[in-house]
């Protein structure tokens, strides 16, 4: 069996069927998009005209491309400078609470069942000017009517609370399975030796779930550069393109205006800053966290 | 002998899973045992699918004669079902069914805008050719205008309906006020002045999508440039900077700076302009005849809608110029190409079209809806039927206006309706002047027109 197990030829019988999937899915599709990205298709006709780098160009000559790039920069910055840190804070909250540990779970992971249509209608209401909760809450301290998602100094940061909202419960669910995971003699050992609370946590809790923070922020740059349905549910990406990010960017020019050539080059943008932002983060800070040892 | 084994075992997986995905679907159609009626008897089952625009309470009663039209149809293609399929008017059109079309697999028949959009589908071969079933039909001549729904001579589609675009007002709050219906622009500034004053807001808009807005604007500079002026974007004849049109997108954004609107408009959805005029918080609404039926709808608009809301045209700049307005009728219904190479299929159309497209569902569509009939349809018989004064007046308009044009985003390209969509917007918000974003919009046109023409 052993001996069989070691034949390169049998891995590969079985790598198949996931290797044309994977082609099929995944690699077909990379290419084909990044052919297309190349043309001035309007995704209908069977005429394909090759224009060669033109929608590269457009679309960095374009100041409209360049708000959706800093849109995602700014999803990408508040998930990994103001969600991580709350993701890891209520964590060490909900693993150190002793009763209805299993309520403050669930509250918490309610939010990421929900459908992101549903969750724009209800942070719509929420952030509505006239008789939304914010604005009546603010108004308490006597703060003016907001337009949140009207006014662009307020619409985007509006869109990355509410994102925020509805990830955030998922990713403690994560993290504290790595908390649980921990050998509880390591937090005795330090309780015996006097460490505080805050001690514990900082010097041995966080160091040890490091991993798992690692797969969190990964795991958030990836949805932060996809991003996509929550911008179209709560403001259409406007006002006036405020809020696009790069893949509502993609969708309004390649469906709505018949430019799959120009949709496509976009498309292939994404992925290609994403590679970058996901080769870098390994490299620089993932790589240094990969393996803990108890 | 192991390691045959677990070769034998790969090599089966993965032959069992080959098999499997190369597995055709079986036959399911053998004769039943003991069926003794006549073989012509049998009724071979089939489906098709349409696509529909009347969902939500506002066009509950579009949808009811849809599914009395689909039942008739249903009745006279014996195992025929239609499986209806509603989407939200600007969601199908912009972005599902373009990309059904972009995959080549439409629906048999859907909901569509003749210009551009089908003349773009029908250029690929996408839709089907209407004229010879037009002919065989006797309905060529029927209608009011083809105009949009016609591409290299060949008819694509039908529309549902006409409509005209204007001014929905508070009529009890200008009796109210001792207000008059404006004969000019000025005169209507005039109103709003008043109307701000007395703390409500003048015009009830709601831009989040790009096109509420744009019906104005449209108006506005079919006034300050003329009715034909649209038609010329495609051509290069007419300009977007031209100096008329930087006048009537400033007067627009002038209008926004005054207070004439509700703030944070670009944060409303469509349905809450209507809001608006119905809770009595703006006291005149800029859309389309379409919205007559949410405005004289009891559950929504309460009990007493005969005498709340009337209707004006946009006035002109100059008394006496006549009046100017959208009249179109550049939505309707198309059907697959595909569909039509089955013969039971293309029955079903002419069936679907001998059913929708008569004089009794347009002027039950004109009773119920306010939906100006696509087809010609004699004046006494319309007056018989518009009994709400809201709809006589609509009718009243309608015989007055001068001038009339197609919307705008069926006489251009839909990139350049797209940039417009921002472009307005951006105008709305105040981030760029009206001359910066027209110059803008020129260079657009004269890119997309250059793309065209190198396409041709």
């Amino acid at each position: 069996m052993n001996k069989a197990l070691r034949k390169p030829v049998t891995y590969i019988l079985f790598l198949l069927p996931t290797l044309f999937l994977f082609t099929l899915f995944f690699i077909y599709p990379v290419i084909n998009a990044t052919y297309y990205s190349f043309t001035s298709w309007n995704g209908i006709s069977n005429v394909v005209k090759f224009t060669g780098l033109a929608n590269y160009s457009r679309a960095m000559n374009d100041p409209n491309f360049w708000i959706a790039v800093k849109n995602n920069g700014l999803f990408i910055l508040f998930s990994v400078f103001i969600q991580v840190p709350i993701i890891i804070l209520f964590s060490l909250l909900i693993a150190n609470v002793k009763k209805l540990k299993g309520l403050y779970k669930t509250a918490v992971f309610a939010p990421s069942v929900m459908s992101t249509a549903v969750i724009g209608i209800l942070w719509g209401f929420i952030y509505e000017p006239d008789i939304g909760l914010m604005n009546n809450f603010l108004g308490l301290f006597g703060i003016d009517k907001i337009y949140w998602l009207s006014d662009r100094s307020w619409a985007m940061i509006s869109i990355l609370i509410t994102n925020g909202w509805q990830w955030t419960g998922f990713y403690i669910v994560m993290v504290l399975a790595a908390i649980i995971s921990i050998p509880k003699e390591l937090d005795e050992a330090a309780m015996i030796d006097g460490a505080t609370g805050w001690q514990r946590a900082r010097k041995i809790t966080v160091p040890l779930i490091m991993p798992i923070i690692s797969v969190v922020i990964m795991l958030s740059v990836a949805g932060a550069m996809k991003a996509a349905d929550i911008v179209l549910v709560m403001t259409k990406g406007g006002p006036s393109g405020a809020t696009d990010v790069m893949a509502t960017y993609m969708l309004k020019h390649s469906i709505k205006s018949f430019k799959y050539g120009f949709g496509n080059s976009i498309a292939v943008l994404i992925f290609i800053f994403t590679l970058i932002i996901t080769v870098l983060y390994q490299l620089l800070v993932a790589k240094r966290t990969e393996r803990i040892e108890y | 002998m192991k390691k045959s084994l677990v070769m034998l075992l790969s090599l089966l997986f993965i032959a069992s899973t080959v098999l499997a995905a190369c597995s055709s679907k079986q036959e399911t159609t053998s004769p039943q045992a003991g069926n003794d009626k006549p073989a012509e008897e049998k009724v071979e089952p089939f489906e098709m699918k349409m696509r529909h625009i009347e969902i939500g309470d506002s066009n509950k009663n579009r949808f009811g004669r849809l599914e009395a039209v689909v039942k008739n149809t249903e009745a006279e293609n014996p195992g025929l079902t239609i499986k209806l399929d509603g989407v939200e008017s600007e969601v199908n059109r912009k972005d599902k069914l373009r990309s059904e079309m972009a995959a080549g697999n439409p629906p048999d028949i859907f909901d569509a805008f003749g210009s551009p959009d089908v003349g773009v589908f029908a250029k690929e071969g996408l839709v089907l050719d209407l004229t010879p079933i037009l002919e065989e039909m006797g309905l060529k001549d029927k209608f009011v205008s083809l105009t949009p729904w016609t591409h290299d001579g060949k008819i694509y589609g039908l529309p549902k309906g006409g409509s005209i675009e204007g001014y929905f007002y508070n009529k009890k709050y200008f009796a109210e006020k001792g207000l008059e219906l404006p004969k000019t622009l000025a005169e209507m500034e005039q109103i709003a002045e008043k109307i701000k004053a007395d703390g409500k807001v003048p015009i009830a808009q709601a831009s989040k999508d790009a096109w509420v807005p744009l019906m104005t604007t449209n108006n506005l500079w079919a006034y300050y440039a003329g009715a034909e002026f649209t038609n010329g974007f495609k051509t290069g004849e007419s300009k977007w900077d031209d100096p008329r049109m930087v006048e009537a997108v400033t007067k627009h954004q002038d209008w926004v700076k005054k207070g004439y609107f509700k703030k944070g408009e670009l944060g409303l959805e469509y349905n809450n302009q209507r809001n608006q005029l119905l809770t009595d918080e703006a006291i005149m609404m800029y859309d389309g005849s379409w919205a007559y039926s949410a405005l004289t709808d009891e559950k929504t608009a309460g009990a007493d809608t005969k005498d709340k809301f009337g209707f004006f045209l946009m006035p002109p700049l100059k008394e006496g110029e006549g009046t100017s307005s959208m009249v179109d009728t550049n939505n309707g219904y198309a059907f697959s190409a595909k569909a039509a190479e089955d013969p039971r299929k293309l029955a079903a159309i002419k069936s679907f079209i001998k059913n929708f497209f008569n004089e009794d569902v347009q002027l039950q569509s004109f009773k119920e809806d306010g939906m100006l009939p696509s087809m010609k349809i004699e004046d006494s018989k319309m007056k018989e039927v518009a009994e709400h004064p809201l709809m006589q007046e609509i009718l009243a308009r309608m015989n007055e206006v001068k001038y009339t044009w197609p919307a705008f985003d069926a006489l251009v390209q839909a990139e350049v309706n797209t940039e417009l969509g921002t472009g307005i917007q951006q105008v709305i918000e105040g981030v760029k002047e009206p001359k910066a974003m027209l110059e803008a919009m020129q260079k657009v046109q004269e890119q997309v027109n250059e793309e065209t023409d190198a396409a041709q």
